[in-house]
């Protein structure tokens, strides 16, 4: 497996603010790898930084092999789609397609022939004679996909493509992006900050928090194994439910505080007494009848979509709930719940670090 | 009457209403004078019948004897002249400025605003300035000029008939760049930036960005500005009245400062009327020009 895109030791400063630290990250050719975190986790600089349109403070980029930590942008050999989309105002479809062949001194029948091609792919035939302020939200950003795709590029830089979409638009696009990266057999890298779509698209996701790599992997690898709570809590939907605890005395189980202290076995070895962070997915807490189960609480509210249901019970912390078809217990009653066996997650609390093992 | 003030009060009736004050106004103060001066080209006016509106109606006899004397067309030739350097000089000077200013140095801003100080200065007043400044014996541009071996003798700027109209195409120019290059700015700003980080991406050199995407980016600005330069420097009397007047021998005369030399020096109100007609014509196109192009602000 070659790496397409290759960082090592990679810093950005602005001034005195550290953007990235430390980047190692490997993108292998043909793979798709979503960049994801919060706002501000320094994703979309790290993605600039692909483009050439910021420069990295110090380490290596390569890119095909070759260093480009100072290559222009335009000798990069990356197509990028913009949030934006920034498709130019004053070009029809086709012309906005074919802007970098007429960069290159392509020949205009050429052209024409490659927008063809192009639009025939993307679906966007019978628009290739109108004005971007023509189209929809959805064409747009088919023009903007387009005008990457027609230049052959080393990678594919995307800087969150579906924000700007409804939702219903949003599932569609994201199938087609990556039906299209599989029939391209492109290399592309997604920036987003929406776990689910780094989820469903990627092979490879990376999660960045202030400027940092907190783990990456493969998408089931993140959510099975999350290295640190920070990951724990952003994959997933609802979020993953964090309760306190301590090892018990014995070294084979925990003492959870959920107001009231209940002890769980566990299967695996803690230290007595250590200060720990128990993480627990929704779908992972199963409804048992009242009485029954490890632990039992009130229900405080019952949200059903009608194919799934979530329940936050009245603990404190809350916990929340989440399994497919309807509710018997109704807000105010109790509930008796099971863990689904081996899915507690055990965190340090201070350290937030996963406990090896 | 009920009906009639509470359509006043909230309806239809308060803004027809305050669109008619302004319009009055400018029916009372631009649009009859310029009617009356229309009127007044095809009549025969002397200082008698001055006071009254019924003069002898005289078709185009004003036309064909403003045509017939023979600095009529060296004049209107001297004010296309004017009219090209001058929107030619403020643009370009203008435009190169407003590239400079947006590459945002520190202090870009403040420097830019401090070049507007050269528009807002009154046209007798930069007039005044630059007599000095060309004054033939003891003028700076000629000191600057003799001293880089430009020029061997000195040149009499405002008194040779072969530069006069050149001294006023100067000052003109300094006077004009700065709202050149404060509305070039602007359309410049307007440009969103992805869109040179796109063409970047695509392969686009310094050049090609500004040859594909500025200029097309600013071609309603550009539009706007052309028209509007058209009617200010149709407008610049100032400047000639504070260097050359004119002269020597019409050498630097234009025709709006020759309506004004026909009209109140010679008081032959007709022809300055009739001069002042032609030049209607002229503005009104670039009236229509300047609507169309900032109705066809390309927005993405």
């Amino acid at each position: 497996m070659t790496a397409q895109i290759e960082l090592t030791n990679v810093n950005k400063y602005y001034g005195a603010y550290h953007a990235l630290k430390d980047i190692e990250l490997s993108i292998r050719k043909g793979s798709f790898t979503a960049l994801v975190g919060p706002s501000g986790c320094g994703k979309s600089t790290l993605l600039r930084s692909l483009a050439g349109l910021e420069n990295i403070s110090s380490g290596t980029l390569k890119i095909a092999g070759e260093v480009m930590n100072a290559v222009p942008p335009r000798k990069r050999d990356v197509a990028m789609v913009f949030q934006s989309y920034a498709l130019y105002p004053h070009m029809t479809v086709e012309e906005n397609l074919t802007y970098s062949l007429r960069i290159k001194g392509v020949a205009k029948a050429e052209r024409k022939k490659a927008a063809n091609e192009v639009a025939a792919v993307t679906g966007l035939t019978h628009l290739l004679g109108r004005y971007p302020r023509e189209l929809s939200g959805g064409q747009r950003q088919r023009v903007a996909m387009s005008r990457a795709i027609i230049r052959h590029p080393k990678a594919f830089l995307f800087d969150e493509p579906l924000s700007n979409l409804d939702a219903a638009l949003r599932v569609h696009m994201r199938k087609e992006i990556r039906a299209l990266h599989d029939r391209l057999g492109a290399t592309s890298v997604y920036v987003t900050h929406d776990q689910v779509e780094a989820m469903t698209m990627a092979d490879h996701v990376v999660i960045m928090r202030d400027g940092v790599i907190e783990q990456q992997g493969s998408p089931l690898e993140l959510y099975d194994r999350p290295a640190n709570k920070f990951v724990a809590g952003f994959i997933g939907s609802p979020a993953m439910n964090f309760l306190p605890a301590i090892g018990g005395q014995d070294g084979r189980s925990i003492i959870l505080d959920l107001g009231l202290k209940q002890t769980i076995a566990l299967g695996r070895t803690v230290q007595p007494g250590q200060a720990l962070s128990i993480g627990l997915r929704p779908e992972h807490i199963e409804l048992a009848a009242p009485g029954e189960g490890i632990l039992s609480a009130p229900v405080a509210l019952v949200e059903s979509t009608g194919a799934t249901c979530f329940l936050t019970m009245a603990t404190t912390p809350e916990l929340s709930v989440v399994f497919n078809g309807r509710s018997v217990a109704r807000a105010g009653d109790r509930a008796g719940l099971n863990f689904v066996p081996g899915s507690m997650h055990l965190f340090d609390a201070e350290t937030e670090r996963r406990l090896p093992g | 009457m009920k009906r009639f003030l509470s359509s006043m009060i909230d309806g239809r009736g308060f803004d027809i209403g305050l669109v008619s004050l302004p319009l009055a106004f400018l029916l009372t103060l631009s649009g009859l004078p310029l009617l009356y001066n229309i009127v007044m080209s095809f009549q025969e006016v002397d200082m008698f019948s001055l006071g009254s509106f019924w003069r002898p109606f005289v078709g185009l006899k004003n036309y064909r004897d403003l045509f017939a004397q023979p600095e009529t067309w060296p004049i209107l030739a001297n004010t296309a002249t004017f009219v090209a350097a001058s929107i030619a000089g403020q643009f370009l000077v203008g435009f190169g400025l407003a590239l400079f200013f947006w590459t945002s140095f520190p202090g870009a801003s403040w420097l830019r605003g401090l070049f507007l100080v050269s528009w807002v200065m009154p046209g007798l007043v930069v007039g005044a300035i630059w007599n000095w400044i060309l004054s033939g014996d003891f003028g700076v541009l000629n000191f600057i000029l003799r001293e880089t071996g430009l020029i061997d003798g000195n040149i009499f700027w405002r008194s040779d008939p072969g530069f006069s109209l050149w001294a006023v195409i100067i000052a003109n120019i300094w006077l004009g760049t700065s709202f050149n290059m404060i509305l070039l700015s602007v359309g410049l700003s307007a440009i969103p930036r992805d869109l040179y980080e796109a063409s970047e991406l695509d392969g686009a050199n310094v050049w090609q960005r500004f040859w594909t995407i500025t200029l097309p980016m600013m071609r309603s600005s550009i539009g706007a500005i052309m028209a509007l330069g058209l009617i200010f420097t149709l407008q610049q009397f100032d400047l000639f009245a504070a260097i050359t007047s004119g002269g020597p021998n019409n050498a630097s005369n234009v025709t709006q400062y020759w309506a004004w030399d026909l009209s109140f020096r010679q008081y032959d109100f007709a022809k300055g009327a009739t001069i002042s007609v032609i030049m209607i014509a002229f503005v009104m196109v670039a009236s229509v020009v300047y609507v169309r192009s900032t109705r066809h602000e390309v927005r993405g």
